[in-house]
C-alpha cells in the first residue's frame, strides 16, 4: 500500500459520521470541532513529566487534556475495575505494551490507527488497536564529577568489574518489572551466550549494588555521590540537568534496550472525538519532539532522539514482549542471585 | 440496659460498619475468589500461596522486631516528653508543641529521605561530619539498617503518641500523687507506682495505634529497607503486587488478613487491660488541676535533652527540605550547591495548577474530615468507654477494620467499593474513605481521655435536670477539650498528606497533596518535592495552632 493511499484510508478510519465521506482536510476539521465540543480527553498513563505536553495539545486545539497518572503495578486493575463498572474515565491509555494487551484482551481498548503515526516503523504497530510510541530505555548513568569519562564502564561487562563494589544503585530486580525485562533482554540481545549472561548477572550481584524501588530514585544517589553508578534511564541526563550526569555505554557498538511505550483508544471513551484528537496530536511530530527535547524520551518518530549526547548514534532497541508469568518466574530467579 | 444506650450503639455500628466494612469485605472477597483481581469461583489457593511463601518467616521476624522496637521507641519518647511537658517546671515548654506537631507534618517518604541524605553509610552528612572531626576511616552510622529504620519510624511515630498521652497527663489528679508522696514516696517512686500505672490506658491506646500504625507504614521500609535488604511485611506486600503487570491483589489481601487478626486481637487485650474503668478515673471533682514538679538541678540536662531531641527531629530534617528545595538537584552541602542556589523549584510549584488544586482540596479534606471524624469519633468513644454496651466491642474493633488492613491493599478495596457508586472519582469519596480508615486517630485520644472522667459528674448532672446533650456539651466536652483538639489534629494532619487511598482514589480534578509528592519523587525532581512538603508543613503549622486557638477558647467559655 502506497504512503497516499495508507494515509487517506487511515484518516477516513479515524473520522467519524459525516467526517467518513469529506476530503481527509474537512474530515480532520470536523473532528477536531467534535472533539472541541466535547471539551477535554482524559489519558491514564504511567509515563512521566508530561505537564508541557498536555498544555500545548490544550492550547493548539482548545481541548483540554486532564492526566491522571497510574503505576504499572495498580494500571491493569484500575482499569478493569472501572470498566467493568461502565465507569471508565479515560479516553486514551499508555502503559508498556504487556499492559495494554491485557486491557485489549479485557475488550476494553478500540481499533484506532493514528494519521499522524503513519511514517512511524512497523514495528510501533503490533496491531490495529495498539500503538507504540518510544523506548523506556534503560542504560547506566554516572556522576561526572566523581567518575571520570576515561574510567567509566565502556560496556555492560564492565558493571560487573569488582571495582564497582558497594558503588551501584538500581531498581530492585526481584519485583521492578523494567529492570528484570531489561536483564533478560541483555541476555537475548546483547551476550553472545546464556552462560556469559549468567556470570555477568552473577558479578553485578556480587558487586552488591543498592536496590531502590523504582527507576525514579535512582539518578539522586549518584548526583549527591552517594553512589557512582545507577543502572537508570538516561532521560534524566535531560530531566536533572544540571546535574552531573552522564551515560553509557559508549563501547562495542553495544545496543540500548527498553520496554516499548504503547498507547490506545478506550473502547467505550467518554469523550471519542477528543479522544483521536489526543491520541494524533500526542504522535505528531511537535509533540514527540517536546517528548523527546523536554522530557529526554526515546520516541518513535523518525529522526527525533533526545538531546543527550550521542544518543542519535546508538542503536535503541525494544525488548521482546515479557508476560507476567515470564515476569514473576525471572523476578525469583534474580531475587535468589542478587539476594541470596 | 437503657435501650436509648443500645439505639445509640446499634446506629454508630451501623454507621462505623457501612464505613469500614465495604472495602474489607471487597478485600475478603477477593482472597477467596478466583480471577484477576477479586470475584469469581471460590478458592483457598490465595491463601496457601501466601502463606507458604518460606521467606515469608523471616519477613514476619523483621516485621515484629521493626514494629515493636519503633513502637516501644515512639511511646516511650512520647511518654517522656509528656510528662516533661505537662507536670515539671521544664523551660521553653512551647518547644514541646513544636516537637509533638511538626514530624506529624513531613511527608514520612520526605522524613525518611532526610534521613538517608544524613546519615547513609558512603556520604551521609553526620558520618562525613563525624569522620572528619574523629578522623575515622568511616562514617558510624548506617540509616540502611533495622535499627535505622526503627529509629525513623519511631521518630515518626512519636508525636502520635504524644497527643494521646499529653492530654491524660495533663488533666491528671494530683492528689493521687500527693497522697504518695505523704507516705514517703519519692519523685521517681510516685511516678511509676502511681503516675504511669494511672495513665496505662492512654499508654496502651498509644501504643496500640502506634503497632497499628507501623505495621502499615511503607514510606521507612520503602526508603531505607530496601536499600539495607531489610524487608517488612508493607514492602513485602508490595513486591506480591508488583511484580508483573496484573499483580494478584486477592492474594495480598490473603496476607493482610493476619494483620486484621492480629489489630482484633490486640484491641482485644487493650480492653481487658483497660476493663476496671474506675480504676483509671482521676477527673472526679475540683482541685484536679495537676501540680507542678520541680526539677531542680536536672531542669537544665533535661531541657538540653529535649533541645538536642528537637534539632533531631525537626530542625535536621526540615533544613533538609528547605536546602533540598533551593539547590538545583542532589547536592551535597557547600560552596558550589550555595552558588547554585535559586527560587526555580518554588516557582514552578507554585505556578503548578495541579499542585495549587491538590492544596485547595488537600485543605479541604483536612479541615472538613477531621470535622466529621473527631464528631462521629466523639460518640463512638463514649459508647465505647462511658456505655460499655454490648455492641461497644464490636463497635470498637469495627473502628479498626480498614486502619488495620496493609495501606497499600485498603485503597484497592476502598476502589472496588466506590466505583459501584456515583461516589466514584469524586473528592466526597476521599472524604468518606480517610474518615473510614483513619477513625482510631479520632477514637483512641477521646477514649483515653473519657476513660478519666467519672462518671458521677455525668450524673449529677443528669440528677440536676440536665438533659444527655446538655450533660455533654456542658460538663463532659469541656473536660475533653484536650482530648478533642488532639484528635482533631491527628486527623487534620494525617488527612493533609493521606497517599494510601489517595493514590488510588484520586482522579483529574480530586488531586491531593500526596499524590503530587508522590508524582515528583516518582520522577526524581526533589527540589519540587521539598518546596511542596515544606508547604504542606506550613499549612498544617497553621492548622495546627487554630486548633489550639480554638480549643484554649472553647475550653476557657465552657469552664
Amino acid at each position: 500500500m502506497s504512503t497516499l493511499d495508507r494515509r487517506t484510508l487511515l484518516q477516513l478510519a479515524g473520522a467519524a459520521g459525516l467526517a467518513s465521506v469529506l476530503s481527509p482536510a474537512q474530515g480532520a476539521e470536523a473532528d477536531l470541532a467534535a472533539a472541541r465540543a466535547e471539551g477535554k480527553a482524559v489519558f491514564y498513563a504511567n509515563i512521566t513529566a508530561v505537564k508541557p505536553i498536555m498544555e500545548a495539545f490544550g492550547k493548539d486545539t482548545g481541548v483540554q487534556g486532564e492526566y491522571t497518572r497510574i503505576s504499572s503495578s495498580k494500571f491493569v486493575s484500575t482499569v478493569a475495575t472501572e470498566a467493568r463498572a461502565g465507569k471508565l474515565l479515560a479516553d486514551v491509555v499508555q502503559a508498556p505494551l504487556p499492559v495494554l494487551e491485557l486491557l485489549k484482551a479485557n475488550g476494553v481498548l478500540a481499533p484506532y490507527r493514528s494519521p499522524a503515526a503513519a511514517d512511524y516503523p512497523e514495528w510501533t504497530r503490533p496491531d490495529d488497536t495498539i500503538q507504540l510510541f518510544g523506548i523506556e530505555y534503560v542504560s547506566y548513568l554516572y556522576n561526572t564529577k566523581q567518575v571520570a569519562a576515561a574510567d567509566a564502564p565502556k560496556k555492560y561487562e564492565d558493571l560487573a568489574d569488582a571495582k564497582w563494589k558497594g558503588r551501584i544503585v538500581m531498581a530492585d530486580p526481584a519485583t521492578h518489572s523494567s529492570t528484570i525485562s531489561w536483564l533478560v533482554g541483555l541476555k537475548e540481545k546483547v551476550f553472545a551466550s546464556e552462560g556469559e549472561w549468567t556470570n555477568f548477572v552473577k558479578a553485578l550481584a556480587a558487586n552488591q549494588p543498592m536496590f531502590v524501588a523504582s527507576f525514579g530514585p535512582t539518578p539522586a544517589p549518584i548526583e549527591s555521590g552517594e553512589k557512582a553508578i545507577a543502572i537508570s534511564m538516561p532521560k534524566y541526563i535531560v530531566t536533572k540537568a544540571p546535574a552531573p550526569l552522564a551515560w553509557g555505554p559508549r563501547g562495542g557498538g553495544q545496543p540500548l534496550l527498553g520496554t516499548p511505550r504503547a498507547m490506545a483508544l478506550t473502547a467505550k471513551a467518554p469523550h471519542p472525538a477528543a479522544a483521536r484528537a489526543f491520541m494524533d496530536y500526542w504522535l505528531s511530530k511537535k509533540a514527540a519532539g517536546m517528548l523527546a527535547k523536554d522530557v529526554g524520551e526515546y520516541v518513535a518518530a523518525p529522526g527525533v532522539y533526545p538531546p543527550v549526547e550521542g544518543m542519535d548514534q546508538v542503536k535503541v532497541l525494544a525488548i521482546r514482549d515479557l508476560g507476567d508469568a515470564e515476569i514473576q518466574k525471572w523476578g525469583a530467579e534474580f531475587k535468589r542471585i542478587f539476594k541470596g | 440496659m437503657d435501650t436509648r444506650h443500645q439505639g445509640l450503639t446499634l446506629a454508630l455500628i451501623l454507621i462505623v460498619g457501612v464505613l469500614t466494612v465495604a472495602p474489607v469485605a471487597m478485600l475478603a472477597l477477593g482472597s477467596v475468589s478466583e480471577g484477576l483481581d477479586a470475584f469469581g469461583q471460590f478458592t483457598l489457593a490465595k491463601y496457601a500461596s501466601a502463606y507458604t511463601d518460606p521467606g515469608l518467616w523471616q519477613v514476619l521476624g523483621n516485621t515484629a522486631v521493626f514494629v515493636v522496637g519503633s513502637t516501644l521507641l515512639a511511646t516511650a519518647l512520647a511518654l517522656v516528653l509528656a510528662y516533661l511537658n505537662t507536670r515539671t517546671d521544664i523551660p521553653f515548654k512551647f518547644l514541646f508543641g513544636v516537637l509533638a506537631i511538626v514530624p506529624m507534618m513531613i511527608p514520612h517518604v520526605l522524613f525518611s529521605v532526610s534521613w538517608a541524605l544524613l546519615a547513609n553509610p558512603s556520604n551521609g552528612l553526620m558520618n562525613l561530619a563525624l569522620m572528619q572531626v574523629f578522623g575515622l576511616e568511616q562514617g558510624p552510622f548506617n540509616i540502611y539498617s533495622m535499627p535505622g529504620m526503627i529509629l525513623v519510624e519511631g521518630l515518626l511515630n512519636m508525636p502520635v503518641a504524644y497527643l494521646i498521652i499529653a492530654p491524660a497527663m495533663a488533666s491528671f489528679d494530683v492528689s493521687l500523687e500527693e497522697s504518695s508522696r505523704v507516705f514517703g514516696a519519692g519523685t521517681w517512686r510516685t511516678l511509676v507506682r502511681i503516675t504511669l500505672p494511672v495513665l496505662r490506658p492512654a499508654i496502651l491506646a498509644a501504643f496500640v495505634l502506634g503497632v497499628v500504625r507501623a505495621l502499615a507504614s511503607y514510606a521507612v521500609p520503602r526508603v531505607l529497607g530496601m536499600p539495607g535488604q531489610v524487608d517488612v511485611l508493607a514492602t513485602y506486600l508490595y513486591e506480591m503486587i508488583s511484580v508483573g503487570f496484573a499483580p494478584d491483589y486477592g492474594k495480598a489481601a490473603a496476607l493482610g488478613m493476619s494483620a486484621l487478626a492480629l489489630a482484633v486481637v490486640l484491641i482485644w487485650l487493650y480492653r481487658r487491660l483497660t476493663g476496671e474503668g474506675s480504676r483509671f478515673v482521676t477527673i472526679s471533682s475540683r482541685g484536679w488541676r495537676p501540680a507542678v514538679v520541680p526539677l531542680g538541678r536536672w531542669r537544665l540536662p533535661l531541657f538540653a535533652l529535649v533541645a538536642l531531641l528537637s534539632f533531631v527531629v525537626i530542625v535536621l530534617p526540615v533544613a533538609v527540605l528547605l536546602y533540598t528545595s533551593f539547590v538545583p538537584y542532589a547536592m551535597v552541602p557547600g560552596s558550589e550547591a550555595f552558588a547554585q542556589m535559586s527560587l526555580k523549584h518554588w516557582h514552578e510549584v507554585l505556578h503548578d495548577a495541579t499542585s495549587l488544586l491538590a492544596l485547595r482540596n488537600s485543605l479541604f479534606l483536612a479541615v472538613v474530615g477531621a470535622t466529621l471524624g473527631v464528631l462521629l469519633s466523639l460518640f463512638v468513644a463514649y459508647v465505647i468507654v462511658k456505655l460499655r454496651t454490648r455492641g461497644a466491642a464490636l463497635l470498637e474493633t469495627l473502628t479498626y477494620l480498614s486502619f488495620s488492613f496493609p495501606g497499600i491493599v485498603i485503597g484497592i478495596g476502598f476502589m472496588w467499593f466506590f466505583v459501584q457508586t456515583p461516589l466514584y472519582a469524586t473528592v466526597t469519596a476521599l472524604l468518606i474513605g480517610y474518615v473510614a480508615t483513619y477513625l482510631p486517630y479520632g477514637v483512641r485520644p477521646l477514649a483515653s481521655a473519657f476513660v478519666q472522667v467519672h462518671d458521677h459528674l455525668e450524673e449529677s448532672s443528669l440528677v440536676c435536670g440536665a438533659s444527655h446533650l446538655t450533660t455533654l456539651r456542658r460538663v463532659i466536652a469541656p473536660l475533653l477539650v484536650p482530648g478533642i483538639v488532639s484528635a482533631w489534629i491527628l486527623m487534620a494532619t494525617m488527612f493533609l498528606r493521606e497517599l494510601t487511598l489517595s493514590v488510588v482514589l484520586s482522579r483529574p480534578g480530586s488531586e491531593v497533596l500526596a499524590v503530587q509528592v508522590l508524582s515528583f519523587a516518582d520522577d526524581g525532581l526533589w527540589g519540587q518535592l521539598s518546596a511542596l512538603g515544606i508547604l504542606m508543613i506550613a499549612i498544617s503549622t497553621l492548622l495546627v495552632v487554630g486548633a489550639h486557638l480554638l480549643g484554649r477558647r472553647f475550653g476557657a467559655r465552657a469552664g
